[in-house]
């Protein structure tokens, strides 16, 4: 019989939003200015490994609290927006048949729509509703750097986990 | 870290049912946009300082304000450059520093950048988050979704908490000699073994936690009943009208 | 096979040659962890199914409870029926009032933000009343003691009080049948005899699963029972207690009496009056916990144990002692010579008791080699020379996945990587917990070969006194030799 898997739905969605809220608000790796913090590693981590539907509501949904415990509530519906759509991009780019390794390019293109998604979303939404055109321009460069390292680090946990706990290929739904 | 945004207190927002104050949120976010003068902005802001004040007290409303403090001041050295156009008001020879139009709408931006972070911040502030669950719930929110927020709270003290572990594990682990400076890079790299344990940590947890919510009952065709409700909150009526009226006459009077 | 649906013939529990293999996930195959089980329990018995550690008895608890093959995927042959209904085609939530399950791991099961909630849950499930709802809700919490944690979330609670919380869902609940693995764990003494008091006088059918004999299962059960090779038997009370001890290796002398260990450099570290405050996130507890240890000296080849309650500042201590973290006062020296916390961090290594913490490899020998590919002085083939005979030492395969492996394989892993780390102290944190003292003490016969000096945390006294006679013990903040 076909067993519903609802519950096993709720589960991971749940807990994928959970590590994300923690990669962006416990690791923050201190710079020449300012910090890094790892969403952008967690999202594209549950991008390659669980599909757009888990990598959707986790990387919005997280990013978005994250930001309502830091007391930038503000923020929130706007990463919500931003990352929801990182997360679902990436997945379907890089979405495909079971043990097929990404091609390269696939890769490379992932990384750029993941970059291109949070540096323009952001700039989007906030010249819009918060801070004006000419701010939002200033972040650009800051988004860039940070989706840039999360595509690099995500691919790699990706690649890491898969081997040191094989069993996350019957979690993915 | 902490999950809570909650800042306990009695003020009439405490008491105010989180149905109407989610409402009341969401229509003054939308009035701060709307045609209004810039006098008329900058009084909703001080009103919201006050309610803020009254309500979860002077220090709390200080915080907040720091914390957007850096952004504003961002917003005030990148004024000359959003508006190039229109009368000067500062200039250096004949290089125009600041225009009126630049100014004005430096002036907008931040006001309505307090102004919403004022209404967010209060909502959460002075609502404890199962009523805000429960509230959106009242709004059609799904179930499933309301859970899986629960589910992510009761998770993050929980893989935060075995981040810092591993974290610490991995110090004590340490081979080879004493390191003292790392470049940016590197650090990113050793970070890897330490994000690799706790995600590994987290993903274990979800069969288990899909396991518990089957046996819970997750999942059954009764149709389920709550054990906490709005019922404490008495004034349902009366504050969907205030939280109707007072930004509607807001508008009324501010409109430019 | 002719099955009557439902009846009242029907028993309680019954598992027909059941045999199940976890599914792999390298190219060789599991062995079964069960084969060919299997146990009948007719309704109101009260059944103690004993099995040391890591023998199938928690898989037995999770193919009854729906987590195996749903969630652990692997294959299942035989039968499974509870109260009539076959688990091959009932889904978990359908049996929510025919079976409760409390698990070994109490952290596992929580679904929600507050004590009051977790005890609601199933009940919203079940379409209750609200006032219903409150109603057992508030005589749960009553009877379990847990009133004044009503609003607490789990991260706030003691293992102990964890595992109340969930005896007080299943009481809410109120099912007929209660599976309970390893649920007198934890419990102080006092709630263990409140839950011998409900097995006693229950109305229901009770299937207990424990790896320890404890004094409260005296006059508890009327059947007793053996795991052994992934088949049940049944048997006389003295019988079954004396087949199982020669299970769990307490007849096996113990590899510590007499061991010749060889120091090569003898160290001592001592530390003096040390004095640490942390104030508890709790509010109901407004008194900050203190700790304050006089004098504590450990020299190489020593064995030491430290015993105390849950909560008594063990933990505490043990992090001051490896320098994660910093004391209020007082002063770590080691050979007369002051430590700071980053040397100490490599002069005592701290086995956690949670092993999962310190693997993340996907196969034994690259964790094993880890630490040594950091170290300048080492080239490869010494580093493999090393690997290879530290995993023939503590008996693991250098191709396994580690976080697929079993509870003692991964210990014995997590205690390898330290050994070859080759600290001059180890400290051992509830070594004995879900281990059996016989692999426990191999354990620490090997981290001692090369001279280490051992303090090993326990709350269990009577393993404590098989591993040293040098106790230290803590009561009321301060820690002193017992």
């Amino acid at each position: 019989m076909e067993k519903n898997r609802n519950a096993l739905k709720v589960a991971v969605v749940a807990v994928l939003t959970a590590v994300v809220v923690v990669f962006t608000m416990i690791v923050r790796i201190p710079t020449a200015k300012g910090y890094i913090n790892l969403c952008d590693v967690a999202i594209c981590f549950i991008a390659f490994t669980f599909g757009p539907w888990s990598a959707f509501i986790a990387a919005g949904l997280g990013t978005a609290l994250a930001d309502l415990f830091s007391g930038y509530a503000q923020w929130a519906p706007i990463s919500f927006v931003v990352h929801g759509l990182e997360g679902l991009l990436v997945a379907l780019i890089v979405r495909q048949k079971d043990s097929v390794t990404i091609p390269f390019v696939t890769k490379i293109l992932a990384g750029i729509v993941c970059m291109a998604t949070v540096s323009l979303g952001y700039f989007a939404l906030s010249a819009i509703f918060i801070s004006g055109v000419s701010v939002a321009a200033a972040e650009i460069p800051w988004n860039l750097l940070q989706s840039g390292v999360g595509v690099v680090l995500g691919l790699a946990l990706a690649a890491a986990v898969k081997r040191a706990y094989p069993p996350v290929r019957s979690l993915a739904w | 870290m902490t999950t809570n945004t909650f800042v306990a207190g009695d003020g009439f927002l405490y008491r105010m049912d989180p149905r109407a104050k989610i409402m009341a949120m969401l229509l003054v976010c939308v009035f701060l946009f709307l045609g209004i003068t810039l006098e008329g902005l900058y009084a909703t802001v001080v009103l919201l300082i006050l309610v803020g004040s009254v309500n979860t007290g002077i220090q709390h409303t200080g915080r907040t304000f720091k914390s957007i403090l850096p952004m504003l001041i961002f917003m005030v050295l990148f004024m000359p450059f959003n508006v190039r156009g229109g009368e000067s008001l500062i200039s250096i020879g004949s290089f125009t520093l600041i225009t009126r139009e630049g100014a004005l709408q430096a002036a907008r931006l931040g006001g309505r950048f307090i102004g919403i972070t004022y209404a967010c911040t209060l909502l959460f502030a002075t609502t404890p988050m199962t009523d805000v669950m429960l509230g959106l719930r009242w709004y059609r929110l799904p179930y499933k979704a309301s859970l899986v927020v629960t589910l992510a709270f009761t998770y993050i003290p929980f893989i935060a908490d075995s981040f810092i572990q591993i974290t610490e594990s991995h110090r004590l682990r340490e081979g080879g000699d004493l390191e003292k400076k790392r470049s940016v890079f590197k650090r990113l790299k050793d970070l890897l073994p330490t994000l690799t344990s706790a995600l590994v940590v987290a993903l274990r947890s979800i069969p288990y936690l899909a396991m518990s919510l089957e046996q819970r009952g997750f999942g059954r065709k009764e149709k389920r009943t709550s054990y906490h409700s709005l019922d404490s909150y008495r004034h349902t009526f009366t504050d969907f009208l205030i939280s109707f009226t007072i930004p509607i006459v807001l508008w009324l009077i501010f409109k430019a | 096979m002719n099955y009557p649906t439902k009846g009242t013939q029907d028993p309680c529990l019954d598992i027909r040659n059941l045999s199940f293999t976890y599914q792999s996930w390298k190219k060789e195959k599991n062995s079964p962890v069960l084969a060919g089980l299997d146990l009948r329990l007719e309704h109101k018995s009260k059944t103690l199914l004993l099995a040391p550690f890591d023998r199938g008895k928690s898989t037995l608890a999770r193919i009854i409870s729906g987590l195996c093959p749903k969630y652990l995927p692997g294959a299942l042959e035989g039968s499974v029926h509870i109260c009539g209904k076959d688990l091959a085609n009932t889904e978990p939530w359908e049996l929510l009032l025919d079976c409760g399950y409390v698990s070994q791991n109490p952290q596992e099961q929580f679904v929600a933000l507050s004590v009051e909630d977790e005890i609601a849950f199933p009940l919203e499930a079940l379409g209750l009343t609200r006032v219903e709802i409150a109603r057992r809700v508030d005589s749960a919490l009553v009877n379990w003691g847990l009133d004044d944690l009503r609003t607490s979330s789990q991260q706030e609670l003691s293992g102990g009080e964890r595992k109340r919380v969930l005896l007080a869902v299943q009481q809410a609940i109120h099912p007929h049948f209660w599976v309970l693995d390893e649920s007198f764990d934890d419990l102080d003494r006092s709630w263990r005899e409140y839950l011998t008091t409900l097995i006693r006088e229950g109305e229901g059918t009770t299937l207990v699963l424990a790896s320890r004999y404890l004094e409260q299962f005296e006059d508890l059960f009327d059947q007793f029972a053996l795991l052994d090779e992934g088949k049940i038997r049944f048997g006389e009370k003295a019988e079954i207690l004396h087949s199982f001890s020669i299970l769990c290796g307490d007849e096996l002398p113990n590899p510590l009496n007499d061991q010749k260990i060889l120091i090569q450099d003898e160290h001592t570290l001592v530390c003096s009056s040390l004095l640490t405050v942390r104030i508890r996130i709790s509010t109901l507890e407004a008194k900050p916990f203190k700790l304050s240890v006089p004098s504590f000296t450990i020299t190489s080849g020593d064995l030491v144990t430290l015993v105390g309650p849950n909560g008594s500042g063990k933990s505490t201590f043990s992090r001051l002692l490896c320098g994660l973290d910093e004391p209020k006062e007082g002063t770590f020296t080691l050979d007369g010579e002051e430590m700071n916390q980053r040397e100490l961090n490599r002069s005592v290594g701290y086995l956690f008791q949670n092993p999962d913490l310190q693997i993340f490899l996907p196969t034994v020998r690259e964790e094993l080699s880890w630490s040594l590919k950091r170290r300048k002085d080492l080239n490869d083939r010494q580093v493999d020379a090393m690997v290879c005979e530290c995993a023939t030492l503590f008996g693991l395969d250098l191709e396994e996945t580690p976080s697929t492996m079993s509870y003692p394989l991964r210990k014995a892993l997590q205690a390898a990587v330290y050994y070859l780390l080759d600290r001059p102290f180890y400290i051992l944190d509830e070594l004995d917990n879900a281990l059996t003292y016989s692999v426990a003490l191999s354990i620490i016969a090997l981290l001692r070969r090369n001279g280490a000096g051992i303090l090993l945390i326990t709350h269990d006294r009577k393993f404590a006194r098989l591993v040293s006679e040098t106790t230290y013990a803590i009561e009321a903040g301060i820690l002193e030799r017992a």
